[in-house]
Order: structure tokens, then C-alpha cells, then sequence
């Protein structure tokens, strides 16, 4: 490897030297495997309107449930924001502040609701983990500690997408923990929230919905359904998965669901795939 | 416990997003009539190329910084810097190691760090700071007070960020994230200081027939789905959507005066700009 002078720009040698990174060309040369980086890793993200904003009766079993598991499937947690993000969410549209602002205010929301989860999760060994500790520690943790739990919402604060249709930020903790699972090559990510999956419309006023137990991310988009239990970007995420090629949403008020999604099995929630 | 609030002081949306589903497509739609405030709005947000000015050293960046030294009295700066050739051979390396995207863009952050680091060591002696994303709300402070500060070009999204449509390069970098910077402190203006004039309709190096585009909308652009594009994609993605910014120009960082000429807002080269009326209103 060595420099060199070219046109009056001093360059590094290399495959992509002096060529544009917004060639489609030179982009579909770099389309090469990916490794995984922690195979054996189970992303779980819980809910935080439907698990953490329920309190005890709802955290404490699944909890639970999570330090039964953790010696045989070892699991980070991601945790979302719930109804504190929704009303700060609230009084920030209506100060007209952009869709940035909005993301670093939430994002502050399930920072807590994390911070709470690895207080409760403490006596087993579980460390609360900042997104710069995620990239400089997550494998030293999980090899030292028994376990971590991590802000669902992604650090994309000021720099977060405007989205297509109004002013919600649009990556918020499902898409921040399957981001995290798909980097690091994890084994699973499971979405935990207080619906048995996806259904055909929100069971919750829709009594006559109908539940899909496997589908392919493309597929539900193209049902452009109204409601979803989950973030509609992580469907488009899931479209460009080079690594998890699928996640599984399951109701975490369910005792044992959890359990079961780790071991695999398939009776368990809803599985889109990429 | 769930769902505790139950104000009466919330807005209307607001009972709307307490209640119910932020997936919900129909409250996603109502969030678009609310205002926009602009945080910044005399602020410009300067993005220096990396390889395009950056990496030709001493030659095409002391005119450039020159430039800027000229013009803080008179135009407010965030000056963003982009990673260039040693961003172009980490990617290679870590893609042949076979890394994923998200550690890609921790590595090309590094970079874009070091330019932002070496232009704020040329800058010093005017009083010119440089802020990590973390040291953001110190911004309108050094603005007001200096004129000018810097930033490292990338988005800090570190292991979060996404997988490109192609390939392995990380798709939102330097020029993202400086326009990310813009819209969200709804900016007076995005330029982009690079070593070509602004658009042709070919590579003007390579066909002696490219004519000069002063001016095109993103719709336009995007509709012609070229192969090679001389911002990110993911910037005219992003500008369908954003809500402030409306345009960004594009000057020759070599040819000095370009950079003063856009920030007193003439239309010196090449403007994109979004056809479509503005969502909102501003406040």
C-alpha cells in the first residue's frame, strides 16, 4: 500500500481510489459476504407502551423470564420509550420542532426505561450500556457480564430521516434493536409487545382481524395495512438484511412465549422474513 | 399503569399519539399539518469534500479557508468536512475482512474526525471550535460568538446505520449528514464546496460535449436515474421528504469567490433544488 499524486489529490492507494462512491457500478463491486460478529447473540427488544408503561405485573415476569433463559440463549435487551415519548412527542409538534429535535427528546425516554430495566436486571449481572459502549464494549460485557440492556431507539438524534409522511421520527426501538442484531450477525431479534403478532388490522378494535404467523417483510408492505405492531421501517430494513434474514414479534404478557421464540420453535408470534 | 396520561392539556394530535399507535399511517399523516420552527434559520451549513478539497492539501485548502476567514463577520458557518481517500481504503480493507456496514461507518467517521480536527487546527487562531455530535447544543453559542464552527461530516450513526440498496458502503455519509445538520436547525442554506463547477450532463473530464446544469429539481434528477450522481443519493431521497431546506448548491471550492458568491446567495453553481410546494408552515 502506498500514496499517491494524482490530479493534485494526494490518495491511499486502494480498490476504491478515485472513484465515485455514488457509482451504482463501482457500489455492486463492494457486494461481498459479510462475517458475524457475535453469532450466538439474541437481540430482545421490550416494548415500552405495551410492557414497560404496564409496570410491574407485565416487566417482572418477562424479566423473569429473561434470566431463565440467559444461560443458554444469551440476550441483550433493548427497551422502547412508551407514553413519555408520546407526549414529548406531543409538545414538541405542537412547538413546531423538526423531526431531529423530536428524536433526541424521545430517544431520552426509553434511555430511561432502559436504565430502570438494567436496575431490575442488576442482581443477575445485566450492565446498562450507552451507544458508545455498544460500539467500544458489548462483546467485552457479554464475555465479563451476564448480560446487557441497551436504549431501543437508534443514536440518530439530530440526524435522524425526515420521515415521508409528517414529522415522527421514524427509526425508534424496533428499528434500533434490529439494527443492532443485524451489525453484530445475531442469532435471533425478537420484538416483544402486548399483541400475539400481526394481524390484518389491530385486534384491539378489530375483533374480526385475522393472524399471519409467517410472512415475508415485502409482502406485508404491499398490504399496506393501516396499523402494525410494529415500526413499518423495520420492514424495509429487513428487505436489505444481509445477516438476520428474519424477526419474530410475540406477545410478552404470554408467559413462556419468550422461551419459546428463543428455543426456536415456530407456534410462537409472527415471523416476517427478508 | 398503562397509558397514564390523560390530560386535558394535551392537543388534540396529542391525545391522538398518547393513545394510540405511532405506526398507525392515519397519525403519521395528522403529525404533517403541525408548523415548523426553525431552530437556526441564519445559520449555513458548509460541508468542505474530502476528497475533492481535503485531500489535495495546502493548494486547494488554504484558499478555502481563507474564504472562510473572510467571511465570518458577515455569514454564520457550520462547517461539516467529508472523509475522503483514507475513508476509500478502510472500506476496502474492513469489506474485504468482511465487516458489516455498521462497522464501516464507525471507521469512516474516523476519518471524516481527522479532517474536521485538522481544518479546526488551521482555523484556531480566529477562535473556531469544533464539536462532537454530543457538544451540539453548544452550537448557537460558538455561531454567535465566532462566526463559524466545525463538525465531522458523518451522521453518528455508528453501528445503527443501514444497509445500502448495493453493495457494502455505508449510504448515508458526509453529505448526509451535513444536510441532516441543515434541516434539522432549518438552515439558511446547504452548499457543498467540491472541486467541479457543479452538475454536467457527463463526466466534463472525460466528454468535451457535457454542457454545465445550473439548476435542476430533485424530481427531475432523480427521474433521469443516473448511474453516477455527484451528491449521495440518500440527500435527494431525503430532500423529498425535508421540510426547511429547499435547495442545495453545489461550488467549486478551487475557483475562489465561489464560496462567498453562494453564501450571499447568488446562484453561482449548480442548484438542486425540490419542485414539489413545501409541507409545512413555518414559524
Amino acid at each position: 500500500m502506498s500514496i499517491a499524486s494524482m490530479a493534485g489529490t494526494q490518495h491511499v492507494v486502494s480498490p476504491l481510489m478515485r472513484e465515485s462512491l455514488m457509482d451504482r457500478g463501482v457500489l455492486a463491486r463492494t457486494e461481498t459476504t459479510v462475517r458475524h460478529i457475535l453469532p450466538h447473540l439474541n437481540v430482545v427488544q421490550i416494548g415500552g407502551l405495551s410492557i414497560i408503561d404496564r409496570g410491574q405485573s407485565a416487566v417482572m415476569p418477562l424479566l423473569d423470564e429473561i434470566v431463565a433463559n440467559q444461560a443458554e440463549h444469551t440476550q441483550v435487551i433493548g427497551v422502547g420509550p412508551g407514553v413519555r415519548a408520546r407526549h414529548i412527542l406531543s409538545v414538541g409538534l405542537d412547538l413546531g420542532l423538526p423531526t431531529g429535535a423530536l428524536a433526541t427528546l424521545a430517544a431520552k425516554s426509553s434511555a430511561q426505561n432502559a436504565y430502570m430495566v438494567s436496575c431490575l436486571l442488576a442482581s443477575q449481572g445485566f450492565v446498562y450500556l450507552e451507544a458508545p459502549f455498544v460500539v467500544q464494549l458489548l462483546p467485552a460485557m457479554l464475555a465479563a457480564a451476564r448480560g446487557a440492556v441497551f436504549n431501543g431507539i437508534p443514536p440518530y438524534d439530530l440526524w435522524e430521516h425526515p420521515p415521508a409522511f409528517g414529522k415522527i421520527p421514524p427509526h425508534g426501538s424496533d428499528a434500533g434493536s434490529y439494527l443492532v442484531g443485524e451489525v453484530f450477525g445475531a442469532r435471533s431479534v425478537i420484538l416483544i409487545k402486548d399483541v400475539d403478532g400481526v394481524y390484518s388490522a389491530d385486534p384491539k378494535t378489530h375483533p374480526e382481524a385475522t393472524f399471519i404467523p409467517d410472512i415475508r417483510a415485502a409482502d406485508l408492505m404491499a398490504m399496506q395495512l393501516e396499523t402494525l405492531p410494529l415500526e413499518p421501517v423495520v420492514l424495509e430494513l429487513l428487505t436489505r438484511s444481509k445477516l438476520v434474514k428474519s424477526i419474530r414479534v410475540i406477545n410478552g404478557l404470554v408467559r413462556g412465549n419468550l422461551t419459546k421464540a428463543l428455543a426456536g420453535e415456530d407456534e410462537v408470534g409472527t415471523v416476517i422474513r427478508a | 399503569m398503562s397509558n397514564a396520561v390523560t390530560n386535558s392539556m394535551l392537543t388534540a394530535l396529542g391525545k391522538r399519539l398518547v393513545s394510540g399507535s405511532l405506526s398507525d399511517a392515519s397519525i403519521m399523516r395528522a403529525t404533517a399539518d403541525t408548523p415548523d420552527f426553525a431552530i437556526l434559520p441564519w445559520a449555513n451549513v458548509v460541508k468542505i469534500g474530502g476528497q475533492s478539497i481535503m485531500d489535495r492539501g495546502r493548494a486547494a485548502l488554504m484558499p478555502v479557508v481563507d474564504e472562510i476567514v473572510a467571511n465570518l463577520t458577515r455569514h454564520k458557518m457550520i462547517l461539516g468536512t467529508g472523509a475522503g481517500t483514507r475513508a476509500r481504503h478502510i472500506y476496502s480493507l474492513a469489506i474485504d475482512l468482511g465487516l458489516p456496514v455498521g462497522v464501516l461507518t464507525v471507521l469512516g467517521t474516523a476519518v471524516a474526525w481527522q479532517n474536521a480536527q485538522m481544518l479546526q487546527y488551521l482555523l484556531a487562531r480566529h477562535g473556531i471550535a469544533f464539536l462532537e455530535p454530543e457538544g451540539f447544543p453548544m452550537l448557537p453559542h460558538y455561531l454567535m460568538e465566532r462566526g463559524a464552527v466545525i463538525c465531522q461530516g458523518m451522521p453518528p450513526y455508528k453501528l445503527w446505520e443501514q444497509n445500502p440498496d448495493i453493495g457494502r458502503i455505508p449510504p448515508q455519509r458526509t453529505d448526509t449528514g451535513c444536510f441532516l445538520i441543515a434541516e434539522a436547525h432549518g438552515a439558511r442554506k446547504m452548499i457543498y464546496v467540491k472541486d467541479e463547477d457543479g452538475l454536467f450532463t457527463a463526466d466534463p473530464k472525460k466528454d468535451k460535449h457535457a454542457t454545465f446544469i445550473p439548476r435542476i429539481s430533485v424530481q427531475e434528477l432523480l427521474a433521469k436515474d443516473l448511474n453516477d450522481l455527484v451528491v449521495e443519493r440518500a440527500v435527494l431521497e431525503m430532500m423529498l421528504n425535508a421540510r426547511q431546506i429547499r435547495e442545495i448548491q453545489f461550488v467549486n471550492g478551487l475557483k475562489p469567490g465561489q464560496l462567498t458568491a453562494a453564501l450571499d446567495g447568488e446562484p453561482v453553481g449548480t442548484i438542486i433544488y425540490n419542485a414539489d410546494a413545501a409541507p409545512g408552515r413555518t414559524i
